[in-house]
C-alpha cells in the first residue's frame, strides 16, 4: 500500500521525523517498506527564487558569466559567477545562497571562481533534486517573486511509502490506520479527520429522489446510503488531485476522488451512485442471477454469478458489491443527485467474487480483509462532509440503513505472570499500560484472586486480529521495540530422541556414493504427464496427475529419480563438462492396486561411451557394477539385497532386457532395480552411449532405525578347509540357483560334524568345449569347526558326498 | 689359496652372469653345492688329506663356501628383482591422468547448506524429524490455525490433487483434499501428535509452491523449520536461538534483528533479518533469512498439548536462499540444472 508523507502529516504531526526514521520505524513494528520514493523537491533551506538583474562576461573565463541576482523584495543583491548558458536578464531562477545545502551534501560556500567573488549558486533541476534536467538553469516561467522559498514554488514535494500489510491488519489499510501505529510508536498525538456539518440535522431538501433500500442477502450485514442533492461535478481541489496522485491514483470527478480519498484515509470503501440512473429510485443488495451480466467501470462485461453479491435496481445489477460498479450508475459531469453507499460485505463473499471474477480493486482488497463495521457510518459521513464542501449541495433526509453492527463487545484479560512467562523478561506495568493507551486499547488493572496483576483489555472495532492474550503479548513486544528483547545464552537440555531414520540414510547413502566418485544432484519432483507414459503407462500418469498444475512439463508427481538424472546426464553431455557419475536421493512415489506410496528413494546413473578416449581403457561399468552399489545402498537401508532379483516386471521399458533387474517388494519394504538402460530407448533421449542405472526406493517407514544393540556373535579361530568344484549346469539357469543348492547338499554332507561356512561363484565358463546348452560354474566350498582343526579325511568325505548329492540332482561334475 | 678352488671361485662368477631364472639358479647353484657340485667334490679331498693339512684346507673350504653363498645371493636378489619388475611392469608417469579420469564425488551444495543448518541446530540438543511431501490439507492448514478461506490455501497457491487420488501412506478425513506440502510445519504437527514435550526438533525437507519458475521461484524448494515446545518456553529464548544460528552460520560479526510479522500459526510473528560484514556482496544490509514466532494457542489445542502448561516457538528458512547469500549464487535455477561446472565448486 503507498502511504503519502504529506497525507499522514494531516493526522500526526510527523515533521520532526525523517524519511527514514519513519521507514524504520514502520518496518520495526511489523509494517515492510518495501519502497520509498521521493517526488517533488526536497526541503531546501536558504533556497530561494532569484531575479538575474545583470550578467557579464567573467573577464579570466570564456565560459563563465559574473552575474547580479536580486534575492529578495527589499532589492538585495548577490553576486554570482555561473557556468551556464541558458539565462539572460530578467530570468528567475533557483538560487542556492551561502549555507544552502544542496542534495548529495552538496554545500554552497562563498568562494572565488578565477578570482571572481561568487556569494552562492544558481540551480538547475537535477542539483535541486527535482529531476534529471542539468542542460542548464531551471528558469523559473511562472515567475514567482525574488525571495520565496524554493519548496514554496514547488510545494508537492512527498515521500511515499510503499508498504506491505500483513493480512491481519486491515485497520492499516489506510492513512489513518497507520498515522496511528505511528503515534504509537513515536508517541505523538493522533489527529482524526473533523466533520463540518452536523449530519444529525438532514437539512432541508426532499430524499425523494431515492426512497427505498432493500437487503436480500446475508452477506451484507449492514448497508448505507446517504443522499446528497444538486451537487456540482467538476474536477476535484489541487490539495485533493495531488494526494490522489501521490498514492498512485488518477482524479476522475470530485465525487468519485472523495470516495477515494476516504477509502485510503480511513479504510473503508464507498460508492457513489447517479441517483438518476438508479431506476425505481430502489436499490436491491441481492445474489446475482444466474446468466446476469455486468459491464464493470473497466468497460469489460463479466458474467455474474448466483454466489455474487450485487448492488441492483429493479431492472439491473449496478455494482459487484464491493468490487467494482459499472458503467451504468456511474457519477459523471451530468450528475445532479448522489447517493453515497458505505457498507459492510462479507470477506468470504467478496473473495470468492473477486477470484471468481479475476478483478481485484482497492475496495475488494479491503473488504476480503475485512473492514471495520464500527466505522461505516463516520467514513460515509466523513466522505458526505467533503462532498457538501467540496461539490456543494445538501444533504437530503437522514441516512437510510439496512442490518446493523453487530458488535461483540470483545474483551481479553492478561495476567503479569502471564506476559512475563511468554517475554522471558519484564516489562513495567506502565510501559505496558502506555502501549495499550497509544494503540487505543483501553485497559483497566486490578489484583485476580491468585494476587496477580490482570488487565481487563478492550478491543476496539478496527482491531478484529486481537481475541486471546497472547495476541496482546504480541502487541506490547511490537511497540516496546523486538531491540528490547535482551540478548541471552541458548539453554539447552539433553533429550533422548534420534535424528529420523531416513534423514541419517540419506546421509549414510550421500556420502557413500560420493566416496565412489558421484555427483549429487537435485531435480524437481514434477514432470511430464508424457514423460511418465513414456517410461510406465497411462494408468501410472492418470495415478499421479495434479488437480491444478502450473505448467505443462510440471504435471505429475515422479515416480522414478532415473529420467531426471537422464536430464542432467543430457545437459552436461551437450556442455561437455566430463560428468559422467551422477546421484539424487529424494522422494518418489509408486503405485499398487490403484494407491501410491511415497518412498524415499536413492537412484544413481553412469555414464559409459566407447568412443571417450583414454590413453588406457578403463573397466567398462555393467550390470554388476550397479548390482555392487545396489548392495551396499540396501545393507545402508538396514535391509539386504536379496536372492529374489528377477528381469524388471511391467511395462517399464527402459529398462534392457537380459542386462537389467528388479528385488524386492514396496508392499514389504523396498524395490530395487539396477542394470542397463535399453540403448534405443535412450537415444529417443538424446543422451550418447550406454547408462548404467540403479534406483532403491524404500517405504518412508522401512527404513531401519538401526536403534538396537548388536550383540558380538563369537567365530572360529580353527583353520578353514577350501576344496574347489566345478559343476554342468543349463545355461539360461541362474547361477544362484545352482549355488543355493550346492550349499544344501554341502550342509547335509557335513552333518553334525562341522559346517561349510560358505559356497561362492568363482567361475563360469560358456563356450567351447561344453556340451550343447550346458555351462560349467566353479564353486569354492569353505569348511571349518568352531572347536578343531578338521582333518583332510573328513573333509574329503563331505566333498565327495556333496558332490555325489548334486550328481544325484542332475549337476555333473566337471574335471 | 688352493688353486683349485680358487679356479671354482672365478668360474662362478664367471658364469653368473648367464644365470637369468630361477630355474637357471637351480641348475647353476646345483653344478657347485649340489650333492655333484664342485664344490661338494671339493670338500670330500678332506678325508684324503693328512691330519696336519686338514685344518688348513678346511678353512680354505669355507671361505670358497662363503664366496659362493653370497655369489649365490647376489644373483637370485637379482633374479627376484627382475621377475618383480616383470610382473609390475615399468615405473609409471605418475603426472598421467587416472584412465576414465573419475571426478571426485559432490554432495549438492543445497544438501550441504542443510546439513549445515541441522549441525547447528543439532549441536543444541534439537533431533531431526522428516514426513511425507504429499499431505492433506489437516497437517499443511487446519492444525496450523490457517482456516479454510486463508489465501494460502488457494488453488493459485497450492497444488492439489484430485479427490480420486489415494495415497496409501497417509489417511485423510471426509473430503480433505490431498496437496503438496506447502512448507515442513506438517512435519510439527504429526511430531507433536506423536510425542509429548519437551519436544525440539528440526524438520529439513522439499516444499512445494505454485511459483512461475524464474531467478528467485521454483515449483519446488527447500525448508528447515524447527520446533521447541517445553514449560516456560519465552521470546527471549527464541531471540537467542536465532542469533546463535546465525552466529553459527554467518559468523560471529553477524547481527540479528526481529522484524514483527504475521503468519497464522504463531503469536508473535516476526521475521528475521541478518547484517554480515562477512559476506562480501551483502554488506551491512538488513537480509531477511527467516521467519519465526512462538506457537500459536491453537496450534498446541489442535495437537493436544495445553497452552496454558506449555510454551514454544517455531522458526523456518529456505534452503536455497540461505545458499544463494552464502554462495553469492544469483539465480535459484543453477540449483535444478546440475551443470557438472556449477556442483564441483561445491565439491
Amino acid at each position: 500500500m503507498k502511504l503519502s508523507y504529506q497525507w499522514l502529516n494531516k493526522y500526526i504531526d510527523l515533521r520532526g521525523k525523517s524519511a527514514s526514521d519513519i521507514e524504520d520505524a514502520l518496518t520495526m513494528i511489523g509494517f515492510e517498506v518495501e519502497g520509498v520514493d521521493e517526488t517533488g523537491l526536497p526541503p531546501l533551506e536558504n533556497v530561494v527564487v532569484g531575479e538575474v538583474v545583470s550578467r557579464d562576461q567573467h573577464p579570466n573565463a570564456d565560459r563563465l558569466s559574473v552575474c547580479e541576482v536580486r534575492i529578495d523584495d527589499e532589492g538585495n543583491t548577490r553576486r554570482i559567477v555561473c557556468g551556464a548558458q541558458n539565462h539572460k536578464v530578467g530570468d528567475r531562477v533557483p538560487v542556492a545562497l551561502v549555507g544552502a545545502v544542496l542534495p548529495g551534501n552538496f554545500k554552497i560556500k562563498k568562494s572565488k571562481l578565477r578570482g571572481e567573488v561568487s556569494e552562492g549558486m544558481m540551480c538547475s533541476a537535477r542539483e535541486l533534486g527535482a529531476g534529471d534536467d542539468a542542460a542548464g538553469l531551471l528558469i523559473l516561467e511562472q515567475r514567482p517573486p525574488p525571495g520565496m522559498p524554493i519548496n514554496e514554488v514547488f510545494p508537492d514535494n512527498d515521500t511515499i511509502f510503499d508498504v506491505e500489510i500483513t493480512p491481519n491488519r486491515p485497520d492499516c489499510l489506510s492513512h489513518v490506520g497507520i498515522a496511528r501505529e505511528l503515534a504509537a510508536v513515536f508517541g505523538l498525538d493522533l489527529l482524526y479527520p473533523e466533520l463540518k456539518h452536523n449530519f444529525d440535522d438532514h437539512g432541508t431538501a426532499s430524499p425523494d429522489v431515492f426512497c427505498k433500500l432493500t437487503v436480500e442477502s446475508d452477506d451484507c450485514p449492514f448497508y448505507t446510503a446517504h443522499v446528497i442533492r444538486d451537487v456540482r461535478v467538476g474536477p476535484s481541489p489541487d490539495w485533493l488531485q495531488r494526494d490522489l496522485r501521490a498514492v498512485g491514483l488518477r482524479p476522475i470527478n470530485n465525487v468519485v476522488d472523495i470516495t477515494n480519498y476516504v477509502l485510503l484515509e480511513l479504510g473503508q470503501p464507498l460508492h457513489a451512485f447517479d441517483a438518476a440512473k438508479i431506476k425505481d429510485r430502489r436499490l436491491i443488495i441481492r445474489q446475482a442471477l444466474e446468466g446476469e451480466k455486468i459491464v464493470t467501470l473497466d468497460e469489460k462485461e463479466r458474467a455474474l454469478h448466483p454466489r455474487m453479491l450485487v448492488i441492483a435496481d429493479v431492472e439491473k445489477p449496478l455494482v459487484v458489491a464491493g468490487v467494482m460498479g459499472s458503467v451504468d450508475a456511474a457519477v459523471d459531469e451530468e450528475t445532479v443527485d448522489v447517493v453515497l453507499e458505505s457498507a459492510h460485505f462479507r470477506t468470504q463473499s467478496i473473495r470468492w467474487t473477486s477470484r471468481r471474477l479475476g478483478l481485484g480493486s482497492d475496495s475488494s482488497y479491503r473488504f476480503e480483509r475485512g473492514i471495520d463495521p464500527g466505522n461505516v457510518v463516520f467514513a460515509a459521513q466523513r466522505a458526505a462532509d467533503l462532498i457538501l464542501d467540496i461539490a456543494g449541495g445538501q444533504l437530503a433526509g437522514p441516512v437510510m440503513t439496512c442490518g446493523g453492527v453487530t458488535s461483540i463487545r470483545n474483551e481479553i484479560h492478561l495476567t503479569r505472570p502471564y506476559l512475563s512467562n511468554r517475554c522471558g523478561f519484564e516489562i513495567e506495568d506502565s510501559k505496558v499500560e502506555e502501549i495499550f493507551s497509544a494503540l487505543e486499547l483501553s485497559a483497566t488493572s486490578r489484583i485476580n484472586d491468585r494476587q496477580e496483576t490482570e488487565w481487563t483489555v478492550e478491543v476496539p472495532s478496527f482491531r478484529s486480529d486481537l481475541d486471546s492474550p497472547i495476541d496482546l503479548v504480541e502487541e506490547v513486544i511490537r511497540i516496546n521495540g523486538t531491540n528490547n528483547i535482551p540478548a541471552a545464552p541458548v539453554t539447552s537440555t539433553g533429550l533422548e530422541r534420534r535424528d529420523d531414520p531416513v534423514y541419517r540414510f540419506n546421509a549414510k547413502a550421500s556420502s557413500y556414493l560420493v566416496g565412489q566418485h558421484f555427483a549429487e544432484c537435485l531435480n524437481y519432483s514434477l514432470r511430464s504427464g508424457d514423460e511418465l507414459k513414456a517410461w510406465f503407462s497411462q494408468a501410472a500418469a492418470d495415478k499421479c496427475a495434479l488437480a491444478n498444475p502450473l505448467s505443462s512439463d510440471q504435471t505429475h508427481l515422479r515416480w522414478s529419480l532415473i529420467p531426471g538424472l537422464l536430464d542432467n546426464l543430457k545437459l552436461n553431455q551437450s556442455r561437455k563438462t566430463g560428468l559422467k557419475r551422477i546421484f539424487e536421493c529424494g522422494h518418489i512415489f509408486r503405485e499398487r492396486d490403484g494407491v501410491l506410496y511415497e518412498m524415499a528413494a536413492v537412484g544413481f546413473l553412469i555414464s559409459h561411451d566407447e568412443r571417450s578416449r583414454s590413453w588406457r581403457t578403463p573397466a567398462k561399468p555393467d550390470f554388476y557394477t550397479a548390482k555392487t552399489i545396489l548392495a551396499s545402498l540396501a545393507q545402508l537401508a538396514g535391509h539386504r539385497l536379496g536372492d529374489d532379483l528377477r528381469p524388471v516386471s511391467g511395462s517399464i521399458s527402459a529398462w534392457l532386457e537380459g542386462h537389467s533387474a528388479e528385488a524386492g517388494d514396496l508392499m514389504e519394504s523396498f524395490e530395487a532395480r539396477m542394470g542397463l538402460l535399453d540403448p534405443q530407448f535412450l537415444s529417443v533421449h538424446d543422451v550418447e552411449g550406454d547408462v548404467i542405472a540403479g534406483i532403491l526406493e524404500i517405504r518412508l517407514d522401512k527404513v531401519a532405525d538401526d536403534g538396537e544393540i548388536r550383540r558380538f556373535t563369537p567365530f572360529s579361530l580353527f583353520p578353514a578347509a577350501e576344496r574347489d568344484l566345478a559343476l554342468l549346469a543349463d545355461a539360461n539357469e541362474p547361477a544362484e540357483t545352482v549355488r543355493q543348492k550346492l550349499a544344501g547338499a554341502a550342509a547335509k554332507s557335513c552333518g553334525d560334524a562341522f559346517s561349510v561356512e560358505e559356497v561362492r561363484v568363482f567361475d563360469l565358463y560358456e563356450g567351447k568345449g561344453m556340451p550343447e546348452g550346458k555351462k560349467s560354474l566353479g564353486f569354492t566350498l569353505i569348511f571349518r569347526s568352531p572347536e578343531r582343526t578338521l582333518t583332510d579325511g573328513e573333509v574329503n568325505a563331505a566333498f565327495t558326498a556333496t558332490r555325489q548329492l548334486m550328481a544325484e540332482a542332475g549337476y555333473e561334475t566337471r574335471q | 689359496m688352493d688353486e683349485t678352488l680358487q679356479a671354482l671361485i672365478d668360474k662362478a662368477a664367471k658364469q653368473v652372469d648367464g644365470v637369468k631364472t630361477r630355474a637357471e639358479f637351480e641348475a647353476f647353484k646345483a653344478r657347485f653345492v649340489g650333492p655333484a657340485g664342485e664344490l661338494t667334490a671339493a670338500m670330500k679331498r678332506i678325508a684324503t688329506l693328512p691330519k696336519e693339512e686338514k685344518p688348513a684346507f678346511g678353512k680354505r673350504i669355507n671361505e670358497a663356501k662363503q664366496a659362493l653363498e653370497s655369489l649365490f645371493d647376489d644373483c637370485l636378489r637379482a633374479i627376484s628383482r627382475d621377475e618383480l619388475a616383470a610382473r609390475i611392469g615399468p615405473p609409471v608417469d605418475v603426472t598421467l591422468p587416472a584412465p576414465g579420469d573419475p571426478h571426485p564425488g559432490s554432495l549438492h551444495p543445497l544438501t550441504q547448506v542443510r546439513d549445515e543448518i541441522c549441525r547447528i541446530f543439532r549441536q543444541i540438543g534439537f533431533s531431526v524429524a522428516e514426513g511425507p511431501e504429499v499431505e492433506t490439507e489437516y497437517f499443511c492448514f487446519d492444525a496450523l490455525n490457517t482456516p479454510a478461506d486463508h489465501p494460502a490455501r488457494d488453488l493459485q497457491d497450492t497444488y492439489y490433487f484430485p479427490e480420486s487420488a489415494k495415497f496409501g501412506n497417509i489417511s485423510k478425513n471426509g473430503t480433505e483434499r490431498n496437496l503438496l506440502r506447502t512448507h515442513t510445519s506438517s512435519v510439527q504437527i504429526r511430531t507433536m501428535l506423536k510425542e509429548e514435550p519437551p519436544v525440539r526438533i528440526i524438520s529439513p525437507g522439499r516444499c512445494f509452491r505454485r511459483d512461475t519458475a524464474d531467478a528467485t521461484h521454483s515449483a519446488n524448494f527447500h525448508q528447515v523449520e524447527g520446533l521447541c515446545v517445553d514449560k516456560n518456553v519465552s521470546v527471549k529464548d527464541l531471540k537467542a536461538l536465532l542469533d546463535y544460528f546465525i552466529k553459527s552460520l554467518l559468523g560471529a560479526d553477524a547481527r540479528t534483528r526481529f522484524r514483527p510479522h504475521f503468519f497464522p500459526y504463531t503469536e508473535p510473528s516476526f521475521e528475521v533479518d541478518f547484517a554480515s560484514s562477512h559476506l562480501a556482496k551483502v554488506g551491512s544490509k538488513w537480509i531477511e533469512i527467516a521467519g519465526c514466532g512462538m506457537v500459536h494457542p491453537s496450534v498446541f489445542e489442535s495437537v493436544g498439548y495445553d497452552p496454558e502448561t506449555y510454551s514454544g516457538y517455531a522458526f523456518g528458512m529456505g534452503i536455497e536462499r540461505i545458499a544463494m547469500i552464502l554462495h553469492g549464487v544469483d539465480d535459484i535455477r543453477y540449483f535444478y540444472q546440475n551443470d557438472h561446472r556449477f556442483l564441483k565448486q561445491f565439491a
